[in-house]
């Protein structure tokens, strides 16, 4: 049996790393019309994308040269051109100070070697299999302790913890270490700002995982994290370093991207009543409401590449050393790819990609992992929340954020 | 049910649906597509790809 070490909190108890980050990310009501404005001066701007929305200043990157890339193929240029656009550089003062040495701060040809063995573990058909045995308990478990009231703020009550708890499942973490992981979690992306906690979240979290492998060694099971400590790739383990920095990612790229996706799923059904009627008449729709939602309003609006050579992007000279700012809610708006770019339509036609998960060689990794979240949180609401609308007496859902993008409350009614 | 899988992605490659963008027409056998073709999510080559059981 796993004995499961404790997690340590943050010597400051009352830091809420929750209000901390959303002050972090803005509350930016919409994004959007400056983006638009953005792209039409052309599809690369020399600017930061953050500095658009905010003035908290970014101590990592800010002093660096930067460029936005804002047009559809421009931004499917960079992102499949890993040779020229890396990641190291990108990301090793931002995410590298997070979470270590992952594999989002690799290039090639180590990216490659690891990246096959991380994603192995989160292929389609190994994740439809957690479907049913991780997905559903957590989803059954949250909605039990609304189903009986007739109303719920979906955000607060479930989207806000779902994707987490199916971390925690495949942690085997105790329900009393939740709150701490899930603060933790949150904290160390706050090295971003400079906030002490950021640091202090990334060491507790990597000490606490770092044991936790020990004991899957010992004592492994059929478990995500015991296949990851002991996977061997021609005859060679994954480094303990690189695991536990892929361990501490999973918690946010995993955890807080699926909150995310699923709160803006939810919302553009719930205001758009005649779609959430369609999907529930025909549930063979999720799919695609699924790839609308993160379309319209995915969850990361832009990442980052770092340039290795002097460029170019569309005949605009990109010298080495410029941070490129991969915008990539402007490529999923882009009017010459998508029709009436602004609006929420599943019955758009699927003919370009969306890039919500990125493209090229660090395309999301979990993304089949994401698809089966939120394909089973919506399906189990639309089984078991009747008339499902949106709450007449309170605000309606709010979508904020100039990066990260959720809305805060999701205040719904149903029939009992 | 078999499928052809990009092992670096998960993209899985429908006969019936092929990859327009890639330049493969609806229909394309996978023993017809170029070595050089690459997977439209991630850029792997042809050669990443595996037969896996759906």
């Amino acid at each position: 049996m796993t004995i499961m070490p404790r997690l340590e909190d943050l010597e400051d108890k009352s830091f809420d790393p929750f209000l901390v980050e959303k002050l972090s990310t803005g509350d930016c009501p919409d994004p959007y019309p400056r983006i638009h404005e953005l792209r039409e001066q052309g599809s690369v701007v020399e600017a930061s994308y953050r500095k658009q929305f905010t003035d908290v200043p970014d101590v990592q990157m800010g002093h660096l040269p930067q460029v936005m890339v804002l047009g559809y193929d421009a931004v499917m240029k960079v992102l499949t051109q890993p040779e020229i656009f890396t990641n190291k550089e990108a990301f090793e003062n931002n995410l590298g100070k997070s979470f270590g040495n992952t594999i989002t701060v690799m290039d090639a040809p180590i990216h490659t070697r690891y990246r096959k063995i991380f994603q192995k573990a989160f292929l389609p058909q190994v994740v439809a299999k957690w479907g049913e045995s991780v997905v559903d308990p957590v989803v059954n478990r949250l909605m039990e302790k609304f189903i009986d009231r007739g109303e719920a703020d979906l955000i607060e009550e479930f989207t806000h913890h779902y994707p987490f708890q199916v971390i925690y499942a495949q942690v085997e973490l105790e329900p009393s270490q939740a709150p701490v992981f899930h603060k933790l979690a949150i904290a160390q992306i706050l090295s971003s700002i400079g906030a002490p906690q950021g640091p202090e979240a990334s060491t507790k979290l990597g000490k606490f995982f770092g044991e936790l492998l020990v004991e899957k060694r010992k004592n492994p099971g059929p478990d995500l994290i015991s296949h990851l400590a002991t996977v061997e790739a021609d005859g060679e383990r994954l480094p303990d370093d690189v695991l536990i920095s892929f361990l501490r990612q999973l918690m946010n790229a995993g955890g807080d991207t699926t909150f995310r996706g699923t709160s803006v799923l939810l919302t553009g059904l719930l205001t758009h009543p005649e779609q959430l009627a369609a999907v529930t008449a025909d549930r063979s729709l999720i799919p695609q409401a699924i790839d609308e939602a993160l379309r319209w309003e995915g969850p990361v609006t832009s990442t980052f590449r770092y340039a290795a050579q002097d460029t170019e992007i569309d005949g605009h000279p990109i010298k080495k050393g410029t941070i490129i700012n991969t915008v990539l809610a402007s490529a999923n708006r882009d009017p010459a790819k998508f029709e009436n770019p602004d609006k929420f339509d599943i019955f758009r036609s699927r003919g370009t990609r969306h890039l919500a998960f990125a493209s090229g060689p660090h395309l999301c990794i979990g993304q089949h992992l994401a698809r089966v979240e939120m394909t089973r949180a919506l399906g189990a609401i639309l089984d078991k929340l009747p008339n499902l609308r949106l709450d007449p007496d309170k605000p309606p859902p709010a979508i904020k954020g100039h990066l990260l993008r959720v809305p805060e409350h999701l205040w719904v009614k149903f029939d009992r | 049910m078999k499928k052809w899988m990009c092992m670096n992605c998960g993209w899985i490659y429908e006969q019936e649906l092929g990859d327009p963008e890639g330049e493969i027409a609806p229909g394309t056998a996978w023993e017809d597509i170029p070595d050089d073709w690459k997977c439209p999510d991630c850029g792997s080559l042809k050669a990443e790809f595996e037969m896996v059981e759906i």
